[in-house]
């Protein structure tokens, strides 16, 4: 008999449709199809059931990322005793059922659903763009449809009009059977609800909100309902375009920090279309706007397929050949170094590239540029996670997998906007609010997830920007003084001299909600209700993003959060968890792999003489033991004249960093400023060399998301420039002599094994075996550690750390009476550098700032009024959008484009610990005005010049001395 | 050095101060300063705020004054 006992596996083959999502029930049950035995979980339905017999009974509306709907009726099975014929994927197996899926009633039956589908279908089939991928197609084929007898004349939907609103999809009634899958995989899979099914009986038609174009209706273009489409009614127009793809390779997606997996569905080397892989464990064949369709810019015209070099930046481009550029590069950081010191020059490792690539710009850094000058873009973005939480639980990552907050029953979200900068976990939240979670969001803006549809009890913490610190006080406090804590976790768990000692500080009056709610602003009682919903209804999750980090408090924000966990004992098992959501891709990968100045890959301090001694024997150098600069030390540095050379891989700090007039004078000052990137991006117009990079698409590695998933990323087509990242680094430090001779990432990796204890059981071989790898990995987890701190932590016991709210120093004032604060939006990744090059910009083709109605009316500010903003660094323009999303008092806007100049307002002002910039707090003030920032015009005329400079050096094709340097 | 560059050092410095002062008695919170630079500042940065304190030190905190006091001055490797 087969026994089928997974609960936790949603599939078993990932390319394989089981018709009905997974039961989750410990109970078997044994029943017989087709006179095969089979023992599975209770709840299974027969539909599934038979699937993993390998028997595939005929069906249309039923899919295993949703739930059985029962519409279409194809499915419908005989059952020993019972009468007529049910629906299989809405009938649950029973002990001793004996099914029958194929007699002559039946197919007979199926044949009649089929006629009358057929009946209101166009019979384009060959001209159709769903021609070999069409399930209706595939089950008029298993029926054995011979005929039509209705005809067509008859009223029907052939006429319907198609709407092609949408730029990456079309939608074309007329093909519809009104299956609803589309509908359900809105609702059930994203959780959206913008699809409906309007009308009754024939009428019955799917409808984007109410009867709108795609476009305008509260579609996010997720995807989910084309890629459940079983006709041709909702079609990639990539596909419409090209045809069916004819191969596929799985792997990983490069936008944010949830890391999905997707099939790459290719023709030859031309990428047709992303399909979210259902295999993958981070998203479970769901995708976003950005992941599925915005990879446009792989091979858009401004991608640098030739290395370049000039003197100065006031010279054009030359296109060179990789020999002469490296070589250029190479010489003039060793005159550099020659003239200003060992320590004169540095580099910026990349949170988009791959682990290998980022640990070999690490190591070209340590080891041939002979200091530990190396730094990345998390030191703008979760530096204080890492500080925070590597200093209370041990370690600098995320405790949980995504799934875990399934189980979650209260979800704490601060600081972060999931729906728009990690759609597809939002979805997962969403789907866990539906099933009645409690939702608690602190965080000055009122975010998507409060309006879930469908969701349950959620409280909203509208605190002031930059008090986080006595918001997260106030709850500790209200835990302690109401009897909340887990005494028994604190107990065994914690050190309890520390714990004694936050015990006292926390206790003391000057914490409570109602002391501290002239401080946030938020109501004493909504505060000790969210304290109580956190630390008493089940299990708690943390979930936060940068809304924590950016402040002059990050790190102590970080702490305080670990503390609630701890205090709480929301720590070590499913549905608990403290969970920072990563920005990038692999920010999380960036950091592990020894990116920042003070520690080796794995978190090892360049202090430690033993770590320093184990990395010396495989890199055959001494290893400097202070650490390096950080990305600000730099720039100050840099202006103060002893900082020469930077060599950054795959990052745009001077879009994305904040000051911006203060980095561009940095980045003027530098004698040698090497940019290895995608496009000439705003950090490369300051640049001397300008290497090409490679997109995730064209070459091998892994990336490492927010739930420390390593993941493999696949090349499925080659480097428009010929080198991969990987390879462009090893020749600039073989140029500098210090020989790297990797032939493939897989050699990197084992590399990183030997030197990181918690990537020691990583190997490529292995993640082809288990598809993905939580760290730590090793001989005590061989397979990966999903859910960290469940026996102990690794510094032994926690750390409750004293967590002292001290105000920013950027005030508000009577010239800047308002708060900036900033943030991403769903369509837009980052710089934009990416996406701006699709047409996602059709979202989000400028940035706005967002101001609420009570400031704009002081102001006299309209929709669409352009507003200068001044702050006590700098001024931008940018036009009004009238919001009641934030407080009076607050203004918001995104950095999506760099002529916004958002960063031209943001303050040098940063964390404590960790010099992670205060993008969430800035003081400005607004007026109208008619023309654009003094900035502004400076970043045109510069922009336009530096166009200029490059436009001459563009062949669009690559080097020719490629296979020299392979 | 430039007087901007001196000037961070300074308020990145009384900023951990700052947030460290709580960190049990004087002595060792000034501990917990000096240990916060050691661990996390580069050579450079560390040099430039000891010779300050040294030659002036007016605008450290009190307690950034006795944290700095405590650094060593970290060892030129060549």
């Amino acid at each position: 008999m087969l026994q089928y006992f997974d609960p936790g596996k949603p599939a078993l083959k990932p390319d394989l449709d089981y018709g009905t999502p997974p039961a989750t029930s410990e109970n078997t049950v044994s029943l017989s199809i087709d006179g095969y035995d089979i023992e599975v979980p209770e709840g299974t339905s027969v539909l599934r059931a038979a699937t993993l017999l390998g028997i595939q009974i005929p069906k249309l509306c039923a899919s295993d990322n949703l739930e059985a709907f029962g519409s279409c009726r194809l499915c419908a099975v005989e059952i020993e005793g019972r009468r007529g014929y049910p629906a299989s994927c809405t009938t649950p197996v029973a002990d001793g059922m004996a099914v029958t899926t194929q007699n002559g009633k039946l197919a007979k039956l199926r044949r009649n659903i089929m006629e009358l589908y057929i009946s209101d279908h166009p019979l384009d089939c060959l001209t159709c763009p769903a021609n070999g991928d069409c399930e209706l197609q595939d089950m008029a084929g298993a029926v054995g449809l011979r005929e039509v007898r209705y005809g067509f004349e008859g009223e029907n939907h052939l006429a319907a009009e198609t709407d092609d609103s949408n730029p990456y999809f079309s939608f074309d009634p007329s093909k519809c059977i009104v299956c609803s899958r589309c509908v359900r995989a809105c609702e059930e899979v994203q959780g959206t609800f913008a699809l409906t099914i309007e009308g009754r009986g024939f009428d019955s038609k799917v409808s984007a909100g109410q009867s709108e174009p795609f476009m305008d209706s509260e579609c996010v273009s997720c995807g989910a309902c084309v890629q459940s489409c079983p006709t041709s009614t909702l079609m990639e127009k990539s596909v419409i375009d090209a045809g069916q793809p004819e191969h596929s390779v799985v792997t990983t997606c490069a936008y944010c920090g949830v890391g999905c997996s997707f099939k790459a569905e290719m023709k030859g080397g031309q990428l047709i279309r992303m399909v979210p892989y259902k295999g993958g464990d981070a998203n479970h064949g769901h995708a976003c706007v950005k992941g599925r369709f915005a990879f446009g810019y792989a091979t858009h015209k401004d991608r640098i397929c030739e290395p370049m070099i000039r003197e100065s930046i006031e010279e054009p481009w030359r296109a060179v050949s990789w020999d002469e550029a490296i070589h250029f590069a190479a010489n003039r950081l060793k005159e550099t170094q020659s003239r200003y010191g060992r320590e004169s020059i540095g580099g910026i490792t990349s949170s988009r590239c791959t682990n290998e690539e980022t640990y070999l710009v690490q190591k070209l850094i340590r080891a041939a540029f002979g200091n530990n000058n190396t730094d990345t873009c998390a030191r703008v973005c979760h530096s204080p996670t890492g500080y925070g939480l590597k200093t209370t639980l041990g370690e600098s990552a995320g405790t949980q997998t995504f799934d875990s907050v399934m189980e979650a029953d209260t979800i704490v979200v601060i600081g972060a906007n999931p729906t728009d900068a990690h759609p597809v976990f939002g979805s997962q939240v969403r789907r866990r609010l539906r099933e009645g979670a409690k939702l608690i969001v602190i965080d000055p803006r009122r975010i998507d997830l409060l309006k879930t549809p469908h969701g349950g009890e959620a409280i909203h913490l509208p605190l002031r920007p930059g008090t986080n610190v006595a918001m997260v006080n106030a709850l500790a406090h209200v835990i302690v003084s109401e009897g909340l804590e887990d005494k028994a976790f604190i107990e065994q768990r914690c050190d309890q001299t520390q714990y004694t000692a936050w015990r006292e500080f926390i206790q003391e009056e000057r914490h409570s909600p109602e002391a501290m709610e002239a401080v946030t602003g938020v109501p004493a009682d909504l505060v000790r209700q969210a304290a109580r919903a956190y630390a008493a209804n089940g299990n708690g999750a943390i979930y936060y993003g940068l809304g924590v980090t950016e402040h002059s408090q990050g790190s102590t924000m970080v702490m305080g959060i670990a503390n609630l966990a701890m205090a709480t004992g929301n720590l070590g098992r499913e549905g608990v968890g403290v969970n920072p959501l990563r920005g990038q891709n692999n920010v999380q990968g960036s950091c592990d792999m020894g990116s920042f100045p003070h520690e080796l890959p794995g978190y090892q301090h360049v202090g430690d003489a033993a770590v320093r001694a184990r990395f010396s024997d495989v890199w055959g150098v001494a290893i400097d033991d202070e650490p390096g600069l950080r990305i600000p030390n730099m720039f100050d540095a840099a202006i103060a004249g002893t900082f020469k050379g930077l060599y950054v891989q795959g990052e745009d700090i001077a879009q994305s960093d904040p000051n911006t007039q203060h980095v561009e004078a940095a980045l003027t000052a530098l004698d040698c400023l090497i940019v290895q990137d995608i496009f000439l991006n705003e950090t490369a117009k300051y640049a001397h060399v300008l290497l090409p990079g490679s997109t995730f698409l064209e070459k091998d590695g892994t990336f490492t998301n927010a739930e420390r998933r390593i993941n493999r990323v696949r090349k499925v087509m080659a480097p428009v420039a010929g080198l991969a990242d990987w390879e462009v680094t090893m020749a600039l430090s073989n140029a500098l002599g210090y020989p790297m001779n990797y032939r493939h990432p897989s050699e990197i990796m084992d590399e990183i094994a030997l030197l990181t204890p918690t990537f020691a059981g990583v190997s490529y071989d292995k993640l082809e075996r288990l598809g993905s790898i939580q760290w730590p990995c090793n001989d005590e987890h061989p397979e990966g550690s999903p859910t960290m701190h469940e026996v102990d932590f690794p510094i032994g016991k926690g750390r409750f750390a004293v967590t002292e709210y001290v105000a920013t120093e950027e005030r508000t004032n009577r010239k800047f009476p308002l708060v900036l604060t900033t943030g991403r939006i769903l369509s837009q990744y980052n710089v934009g550098a990416q996406t701006r090059r699709t047409e996602n910009e059709r979202w989000h083709e400028e940035d706005l700032l967002e101001i609420h109605p009570s400031d704009a009316e002081l102001r006299g500010i309209h929709d669409g009024d352009w507003l200068g903003i001044s702050s006590r660094v700098g001024r931008t323009v940018l036009r009004a959008k009238v919001s009641e999303r934030m407080l009076p008092g607050v203004v918001y806007t995104t950095f999506h484009h760099p002529g916004s100049g958002a960063n031209v307002i943001t303050t040098d002002s940063s964390d404590w610990a960790t010099n992670c910039p205060e993008y969430k707090v800035t003081a400005v003030q607004v007026e109208k005005v008619s023309q654009p920032s003094r900035w502004q015009r400076h970043f045109e005329d510069f922009d336009e010049r530096q166009h200029e400079l490059l436009e001459p050096a563009m062949h669009g094709r690559a080097p020719d001395d490629v296979s020299a340097l392979k | 050095m430039s007087d901007d560059q001196l000037h961070h050092l300074i308020t990145m410095v009384n900023q951990i101060s700052a947030n460290l002062h709580h960190a049990g008695s004087e002595d060792e919170a000034a501990g917990a300063v000096a240990g916060h630079l050691k661990k996390f500042w580069a050579r450079s940065m560390k040099q430039m705020i000891i010779d300050y304190a040294e030659q002036d030190g007016s605008e450290l905190s009190e307690l950034s004054r006795k944290a700095v006091a405590s650094l060593q001055k970290p060892a030129e490797t060549t």
